[in-house]
């Protein structure tokens, strides 16, 4: 069975693209969440195998989003996807339980290796 | 920090901002090819900046960002109305060029994200210091009626920073202009920390 995977940015665009990227290589996108607060609604609800999870949203952002559902689940694979590839963000992020952290824009290639290694 | 040292720090900056922002819109494009023609710096004053990127009445597409974090102030990336929608195209693919939908629009916001957040991530590799950006906003209008509404609540008590960029997709041009309205105090602090001011 495919590893299912939530996708959360707060851009239609960006979620269509790493739509489009995660399916062509196999896995199923499950559900779509446009703030840190949906994403964990929608992480109770669907149980996804892995999340990609943007940083700058609103309402709730992505390292608070990360460590509610780091609190749900302490074994959600969390794949951060921002554009602020800061160091102390990257490690603020990696410490709430994030797996990896990719700058945006990334290529196809360094997203499909990310979810192999994490939902290895 | 005296004007001459500073226009240098920022050229530096713009040239090295413009590589990462270059880079992140190469990868964006798929290979679609996206040369960098110039970066070029300048500091301006805030009344003349409208004028000097093509006039007051022209239709820009701006997306602007508040930065938080270490260092504070107001970002923005601008660009003539006809680059927007060029780089709408090339980026979905299939935009028929008429209106903005959501996802066209989305498509701008993330390009205006990804530009700004590469000089905030360049300046922060740079000086170690953080720079948060907000959530970016945009906006399509005239030029004046955009400098209006969404940088009024930038208290602009100097010389805006400006940094002209020209890139190219498929033979057609593409201008972008990145304006850059840092706290003072913390511009100091960013200058110190590079050397280009005595304590």
């Amino acid at each position: 069975m495919a590893k299912t995977v939530l996708i959360t940015d707060d851009t239609a665009f960006m979620r269509m693209t790493l739509r489009n990227v995660i399916e062509k290589h196999g896995y199923e996108v499950v559900g779509e969440a446009g703030d840190g607060k949906e994403a964990v609604e929608l992480y109770k609800e669907l149980k996804p195998d892995m999340v990609t999870m943007d940083i700058t949203m609103p309402r709730m952002d992505g390292i608070t989003a990360i460590k509610e559902i780091m609190k749900i689940d302490p074994n959600a694979k969390i794949i951060v996807c921002s554009a602020m590839g800061q160091k102390p963000m990257v490690i603020e992020a990696l410490s709430a339980g994030a797996k990896d952290f990719l700058v945006k824009p990334f290529d196809a290639e360094r997203v499909v290796e990310s979810l192999r290694k994490i939902g290895a | 920090m005296n004007n001459s040292a500073r226009l240098d720090f920022l050229k530096e900056l713009a040239n090295i901002g413009t590589g990462h922002a270059t880079t992140a819109l190469s990868q964006m494009l798929h290979g679609k090819l996206f040369r960098l023609v110039t970066p070029d710096a300048q500091m301006l004053p805030f009344e003349e900046l409208a004028e000097y990127i093509g006039g007051l009445e022209q239709i820009v597409a701006g997306i602007f960002i508040v930065i938080s974090g270490d260092v504070k102030g107001y970002m923005a990336f601008l660009m003539p109305y006809e680059s927007a929608l060029l780089l709408v195209e090339l980026l979905t693919g299939e935009f028929d060029g008429e209106e903005l939908g959501e996802l066209e629009r989305s498509a701008l916001q993330e390009i205006g994200n990804i530009m700004i957040t590469s000089y905030l991530n360049a300046l922060s590799k740079m000086t170690g210091l953080l720079m948060i950006p907000s959530i970016p906003a945009l906006a399509i209008d005239m030029a004046g009626a955009v400098w209006q509404s969404v940088l009024a609540g930038a208290e602009v008590t100097s010389d805006v920073t400006l940094i002209r960029t020209e890139f190219s997709a498929q033979g057609k041009a593409i201008e972008g202009n990145i304006i850059f309205l840092p706290d003072e105090e913390d511009f100091a602090r960013v200058a110190r920390i590079l050397g280009l001011e005595a304590e």
